[in-house]
């Protein structure tokens, strides 16, 4: 069955979408045509305005519509300490636990010579150029703890090494509410490794 | 189709969806397989830390003939890649040894002898920092695997056998060395000599520490043969060829 070009166009670019499959995009497609005009305007409007308006920042490489962003010109934030994070999503975690706390590194990827993604690829060497320039005390390093995240955490202090600055891991165990039983061997000898004094 | 109980090597991963994970794994009795984990990227109970590349595992999972694609049930680690993270050379060299693997099988194609020859390799990664040496002895270890090896030893268009003073002529598009005679009419490259020796006796199995010179040579003839028969592009090797 074939709609008219219009529908058909909107059918195919919805499907583009991930995780939506013909017969989704049909749904939704239908829904738009019997949305209100305004509705539609506004969807239009913001699906522009997100490649119009939003930018990286220049500083710490966060999705911006200003230059420097919000985060990098609150003063009140810790000017000492930066977090490194792989996506702008992981760092609205870590400011959700810590709000107005830290300032963020953004280095959009982590190491993955399996799909190509070597140092030069990511935010590293601006990371570097950073931290001599602000004065950097601190970095934590909150790169997801699995093999990519741990290479790219194990370069960063391997490039720092010989600077001033302390370079911090994330801790890694066994997660608030979850099981022991279920627990693998590398976490648990993790937790052990990194246990505090009660 | 029954459940099935294996080991495999993780080779790769990929998110699929909110929390499904896709790997692509190479199991000790059925070879490669693509399976689909539900829930992998999030659940900690049943695949915690166990669906990363380079882990050994042991899995449980359903194939249905129909189907291209597996379904894990379980998995749990027999030997994990912690130490593989500790610098880029490390990571690189067991990228590239697994993307090799993974883009020159077939799936479903058991093959015993390059499990044990990856598995060799990625305890030795983590123990180890591989010189160019090792890289190239254990190519030819897993092109002597898949069946790819190049032939140093007999000339590919007589058949004769080439004494060693005379292994300078190597032929990329015929896969192996070329005597005297018949390089007279095949295209060649040639080397100087001993290089192709030393390339031999790494087929033999005796590790030298080549000096560079010699690990140049291998190098290229190596890259050469290698893009010509196998025409895939390795990824990893780009980053590991700037580290060595």
């Amino acid at each position: 069955m074939y709609y008219p070009e219009p529908i058909e166009n909107l059918i195919i670019n919805l499907m583009k979408l991930p995780g939506i499959g013909r017969k989704t995009a049909t749904r939704l497609a239908f829904f738009l045509l019997n949305s209100d005009e305004s509705y539609i305007s506004e969807l239009s409007r913001s699906l522009t305005d997100i490649k119009d308006k939003i930018r990286l920042c220049s500083v710490c490489y966060n999705l911006t519509e200003k230059d420097p962003c919000q985060i990098c010109s609150d003063e009140r934030r810790d000017r000492d300490t930066l977090c490194v994070v792989e996506e702008p999503s992981h760092m609205m975690v870590i400011e959700a636990s810590y709000p107005n706390r830290y300032r963020y590194h953004i280095l959009h990827g982590v190491i993955n010579p399996l799909d190509g993604i070597g140092p030069d690829d990511i935010h590293i060497n601006e990371l570097k150029l950073r931290i001599e320039k602000e004065n950097i005390k601190e970095i934590i390093v909150a790169t997801n703890p699995n093999i990519e995240g741990n290479t790219t955490a194990h370069y960063i202090s391997e490039i720092l090494k010989g600077s001033q600055v302390r370079i911090t891991r994330i801790a890694f165990g066994i997660p608030i509410g979850g099981d022991i039983i279920y627990t693998d061997s590398q976490t648990i000898k993790s937790s052990i490794e990194n246990r505090k004094d009660l | 189709m029954p459940l099935q109980k294996d080991e495999a090597i993780v080779l790769t991963k990929k998110a699929y969806g909110e929390s499904d994970r896709i790997v692509r794994l190479f199991t000790l009795s059925g070879g490669k397989i693509t399976a689909i984990a539900k829930g992998g990227s999030k659940s900690q109970k049943r695949f915690m830390n166990t669906l990363e590349p380079f882990n050994h595992i042991r899995i449980e999972y359903f194939k249905k003939q129909t189907k291209t694609m597996a379904r894990i049930e379980n998995a749990d680690i027999i030997e994990s890649n912690s130490g593989i993270e500790l610098n880029l050379k490390r990571i690189c060299t067991a990228s590239f040894f697994v993307e090799f693997a993974d883009k020159l099988t077939k799936e479903g194609e058991r093959n015993i002898e390059l499990f044990n020859g990856l598995k060799g390799i990625l305890d030795d990664v983590k123990n180890i920092e591989f010189t160019s040496s090792d890289i190239v002895f254990y190519l030819l270890r897993i092109l002597g695997c898949l069946g790819f090896m190049p032939n140093f030893n007999t000339c590919v268009q007589c058949g004769r056998d080439v004494p060693d003073e005379d292994k300078v002529f190597f032929s990329r598009e015929r896969g192996g060395i070329l005597c005297p005679v018949c390089s007279q009419a095949i295209p060649f490259k040639s080397y100087p000599r001993g290089i192709i020796r030393g390339l031999s006796s790494f087929v033999r199995g005796d590790r030298c520490n080549g000096d560079l010179d010699f690990l140049t040579y291998a190098q290229d003839i190596m890259e050469g043969f290698i893009s010509f028969h196998l025409d895939v592009e390795i990824k990893s090797y780009k980053l590991l060829k700037n580290l060595i």
